[in-house]
């Protein structure tokens, strides 16, 4: 019923597998185990997984792995369920699991929320957050539907999920944007922050949202996604039409407004 | 991140075309287009607007350049110009604040174009000596005044 894909570079420790092996069977969980390698790709392993009809592919690991196969699940029966290690914050919020522990129980209890992926026009995909990895402020250009935004940004993050900002519907994509504040010079403005003689007033955040957009900017930029270029610029971001079956626990904090 | 906000512009950052939230919206960069929201919409200090505001309450502290909209509230902070006209349920201008346009309240609209309204005229009939003289031979030639002769 459960097929591992596990990603041992993100296991500090040998005995690691070992443990979560025999954690899993102590649940009653246990299953087909799988591993990454130059002979098979993550993406590879998810076919073979998928053509032996398992209904749950498992991803232990980080981010990466979790984004790989959630790229290959989308719109399919079977269930992504996901035990993190070294993962950000924001996927264990998402599956509402902070260790491996946890998140193996909540695979037992199979709860599943069915989500929209953010994905880019390469056929990457991203579970959590997509961020544009500048080196500095940059000028950047966002083609929403019906509005262009144009900014010297000094960040950019496209976020499918992000536990700080309420999703105002499952197929709506956030984008936060920071740009340069003009009116006075950062190491002052850090200095008076410092000395706590000014407010902080972060009026050079900007939140859109939308289904899709296309991100522009003067040079080719790489997207980044769990610590892994998934796509450079000029690229079309959207969510996906179909949806993904993903195993979370009670303490998910994936909501929307809709 | 601002909480109940749908959207934010930030400083620095040019918006062109036209913005709708259902949601709130802080405008804190330049918009050349509509902003329209159906709740609160929020005007920085910093922000500029070339084009009409559309929102259920608007707050001013920054500059706009077309039709302001409020179905429920409108508000002017003192660092708030408005160069043109405001349609507004209720009005709040605060001193020091700049409104260059015409101002209409719905509901008010029929009060207001009564006073702008020219008076009547009051027509009175004058009749000349000549037809009045004629009246009063009718009248007596009706009591037979003449006829007795």
């Amino acid at each position: 019923m459960y097929y591992y894909i596990f990603d041992i570079k993100k296991c500090k420790k040998r005995s690691l597998v070992t443990d979560i092996k025999n954690y899993l069977s102590t649940l009653g969980i246990s299953g087909e185990f799988a591993y990454p390698s130059a002979a098979y790709t993550t993406e590879e392993l998810v076919d073979l997984g998928l053509s032996k009809k398992y209904n749950t592919i498992v991803g232990i690991g980080g981010d990466e792995i979790a984004n790989k196969i959630a790229a290959k699940l989308c719109g399919n029966s079977a269930a992504l369920g996901l035990i993190p290690l070294e993962a950000s914050s924001d996927l264990e919020d998402l599956i509402g699991a902070k260790s491996w522990k946890e998140a193996a129980e909540n695979l037992r209890f199979r709860k599943i929320n069915e989500i929209k992926i953010g994905k880019t026009a390469n056929g990457s995909a991203f579970l959590t957050s997509l961020a544009l990895d500048l080196k500095m402020p940059t000028e950047v250009t966002v083609e929403f539907k019906d509005f262009l935004v144009q900014a010297k940004a000094s960040s950019l993050t496209i976020s499918n999920f992000n536990p700080s900002i309420e999703k105002i519907g499952p197929d709506y994509l956030d984008l936060v944007l920071e740009s340069v504040d003009p009116r006075e010079p950062a190491l002052l403005s850090k200095i008076s922050n410092f000395f706590g003689t000014k407010k902080s007033e972060k009026i050079n955040l900007s939140l859109f949202r939308g289904r899709s957009l296309r991100l522009f900017t003067n040079s080719q930029v790489p997207l980044v996604a769990g610590g892994e270029t998934i796509a450079k610029t000029p690229q079309l971001i959207e969510t996906s039409d179909d949806n993904l079956r993903l195993i979370v626990g009670k303490k998910s904090l994936y909501k929307c407004q809709e | 991140m601002e909480n109940n906000v749908d959207t934010i512009i930030g400083i620095n950052v040019t918006i062109k075309g036209n913005l709708y939230n259902k949601g709130s919206i802080q405008v804190n960069g330049s918009v050349e287009g509509e902003v329209k929201s159906d709740e609160n919409l929020i005007i920085g200090e910093t922000a500029q607007i070339k084009g009409p505001v559309i929102a259920r309450v608007i707050e001013i502290s920054g500059e706009v350049k077309g039709l302001v909209e409020a179905t429920d509230k409108l508000e002017i902070h003192p660092t708030g110009r408005i160069y043109g006209d405001i349609n507004a349920k209720s009005l709040i201008i605060k001193e020091g604040a700049t409104f260059v346009g015409k101002s209409i309240m719905p509901g008010e609209a029929k009060a207001a174009a009564e006073v702008a309204k020219p008076r009547e005229e009051v027509k009175h009939e004058v009749k000349s000596e000549e037809d009045e003289k004629d009246s009063i031979e009718q009248i007596a030639d009706k009591m037979g005044f003449f006829s007795k002769k």
